[in-house]
């Protein structure tokens, strides 16, 4: 298992967010959290990472306890994708990339040839080698988050760990970002993302974990987690799960807030709405 | 250096990088020439050749060379031209960390308040009637401790540690600078606070081989630091979790880079008084000739601003018949330039 998380606890300084929270993932799986805002899955990344402290649990990166473990080891095990966003200083996209390579050599150190080989590389796995010298900051939101995931790959990291990559993102890069994704795992990375629109996993989700209040409400396969009840109750709203074929004939499964034609609001009323 | 040079063997070489390593031996022949032309300014000129033979008078040379022109090298232009180097290129160096170190193109080397502090230490030390190197070094020690300060205090606050700087920054030198108006206000108008004026307005005229070999030390030291770390300044300019994610000890790599440039450009302001803007504009000439990577920023912006600030130690030397202070030629220049990149720059 590249991924093993075990009953894990942790916050900040004012209490626990994450409160018991236990899933796995292996090679060549896509691990979607699902959960309102506030749920704790950037917590929990924070975790994942070593940014934070867990206060108890455990999280194990390919076998190793990450507890004690040196920030370079667990860069060379995990990476991190952050939403695109923009570099102050106008940065090529090779010299970004590049920076994966930092947990590779002593602080005195620089990206050698065969560093750069490897940056490269990972904008070849992504098909966008053409933008290697072109400023980070001029490309598009799809592309910046491409070269963000190249940065990742080019990190020698087998578990790739993608905070909303979605989100800031058209509708086109959206299912392009989803294709690459999908792409990585066949590959054998293990990747872990969170996402606001819980038809996503069905498509390209391998496991679910949803979570609400910081709590684990569910964990398992898309078709067994994702369900009428489940969404409802961590979303709040009455949702329907429909599945139907495309034009191709595949199937597909889509996830649908409803409300009883008539009323003005479907948010489920909690005391004071 | 060895994995630079099998790069530029390669045959995937792209357009940019040649250009990009081109630009270093042009920057250090223009250094070179500078130093050459500055030799040569001034009331009495020094031609290359004249310089050459000077310099080789104190090692035994023989040749036909003038008294004067081997006592005008060694004590006047040697050490003020030595001074402007070693400012030029530390405080270059020094804002070019700290803007990236604060990811924002904005910001000088003095903000965590350097300059304040050596100001206050001097403006303190000639009150107490201190003379010569002793008010160099009450001025280093004053720069070291406010951003000292600026740091310890920092460290209590809930706000990230790049905003927590900046806001300690501004409180450590409004405090440093309202107690050189005090120390100002009480000290004799016809002695002392001339001194202090005169101290705290940037000027090379008193520049002497004592006090450059003096702030040799701090200035290397500093410098080497920063040219050795300098490819990960790149991961700081990230944001904090990200270079975390990179495995980088974002604090602690962050704190070497503050006690680098802090002595750096507390030895710079010792030598030279307050000049300013150079740390902010250089690094900016800088990134357009060499791009954003600081593996050759830094290089770049120690050359260029030793050559930038010798051009204007030039200026202020020949361009009226008395010497205009340097600090003052650099605020001509850079406010204006301050205001071209808030106006047509989006990014450094």
């Amino acid at each position: 298992m590249l991924l093993e998380i075990e009953d894990l606890r942790g916050g900040y300084g004012s209490g626990d967010v994450v409160k018991g929270i236990t899933c796995q993932a292996d090679a060549g799986e896509i691990l979607c959290v699902l959960g309102p805002n506030g749920c704790g899955k950037t917590t929990l990344f924070r975790l994942l990472l070593g940014m934070l402290p867990a206060t108890s649990g455990e999280v194990r990166l390919d076998g190793e306890a990450t507890g004690g473990l040196e920030p370079k080891k667990r860069a060379k095990l995990a990476a991190y994708i952050p939403q695109n966003h923009a570099t102050v200083f106008s940065y090529t996209v090779l010299e970004l990339v590049v920076m994966g390579r930092a947990p590779h050599f002593s602080a005195m150190g620089a990206p050698g040839v065969r560093d750069r080989d490897l940056a490269v590389r990972a904008l070849e796995k992504l098909g966008i080698a053409h933008l290697a010298d072109k400023p980070y900051p001029a490309l598009s939101g799809g592309q910046r988050q491409l070269v963000l995931i190249a940065r990742a790959i080019c990190q020698s990291a087998k578990i790739l760990i993608m905070d909303e990559p979605a989100a800031n993102l058209d509708y086109a890069n959206r299912q392009l970002l989803m294709d690459v994704a999908a792409e990585l795992a066949r590959k054998g990375y293990c990747l872990v993302m969170s996402t606001h629109s819980p038809d996503n996993p069905f498509s390209v989700g391998h496991k679910v974990l949803m979570m609400k209040e910081g709590r684990l409400a569910a964990f398992g396969a898309p078709e067994a987690v994702i369900t009428g009840e489940t969404l409802e109750e961590v979303y709040g709203i009455p949702m329907d799960v429909v599945s139907l074929e495309d034009r191709f004939g595949v199937k597909r499964t889509l996830c649908l807030p409803v409300k009883a034609p008539g009323s003005s609001r479907n948010r489920k009323e909690e005391g004071h709405g | 250096m060895m994995r630079d040079d099998k790069t530029a063997q390669k045959g995937k070489e792209t357009e940019s990088g040649r250009y990009q390593r081109s630009v270093m031996p042009v920057l250090s022949l223009l250094f070179v020439c500078t130093v050459l032309f500055s030799f040569w300014v001034g009331y009495y000129p020094l031609t290359p050749g004249e310089v050459v033979k000077a310099f080789f008078f104190r090692f035994g040379y023989q040749g036909a060379v003038s008294d004067q022109a081997v006592t005008i090298f060694w004590s006047i232009r040697l050490p003020r031209i030595l001074s402007a180097v070693l400012i030029g290129s530390a405080l270059s160096v020094a804002g070019s960390v700290y803007q990236g170190m604060f990811r924002n193109p904005l910001v000088s080397p003095d903000i965590l308040g350097v300059s304040s502090g050596a100001s206050l230490g001097a403006a303190f030390a000639i009150l107490n009637g201190v003379s010569g190197w002793r008010i160099q070094l009450a001025a280093f020690t004053g720069g070291i401790l406010a951003v000292a300060f600026s740091y310890l205090i920092s460290r209590k606050s809930a706000h990230s540690q790049t905003l927590s700087l900046v806001l300690t920054g501004s409180m450590i030198m409004a405090l440093c600078n309202s107690g050189v108006t005090m120390i100002k206000y009480m000290s004799d108008p016809n002695d002392v606070l001339q001194q202090i004026t005169f101290w705290l307005m940037g000027s090379l005229a008193k520049a002497n081989m004592a006090s450059v070999i003096w702030s040799l030390g701090p200035v290397l030291l500093g410098l080497a630091v920063i040219l050795a770390l300098r490819w990960r300044l790149n991961l700081l300019t990230l944001e904090d979790e990200e270079a975390q994610s990179l495995g980088v000890n974002v604090r602690r790599l962050r704190i070497v880079f503050i006690v680098a440039s802090t002595l750096v450009s507390a030895a710079a302001v010792c030598l030279g008084g307050l000049i300013g803007w150079v740390g902010l504009m250089v690094p900016h000439m800088a990134r357009a000739l060499v791009g954003a990577d600081y593996k050759r920023l830094i290089p770049a912006c120690g050359l260029m601003g030793a050559a930038y600030l010798l051009l204007m130690d030039d200026l202020a030397r020949s361009l009226l018949a008395l010497e205009i202070p340097i600090g003052v030629v650099t605020s001509f220049m850079g406010a204006p330039f301050f205001v071209y990149l808030i106006i047509k720059r989006k990014d450094g």
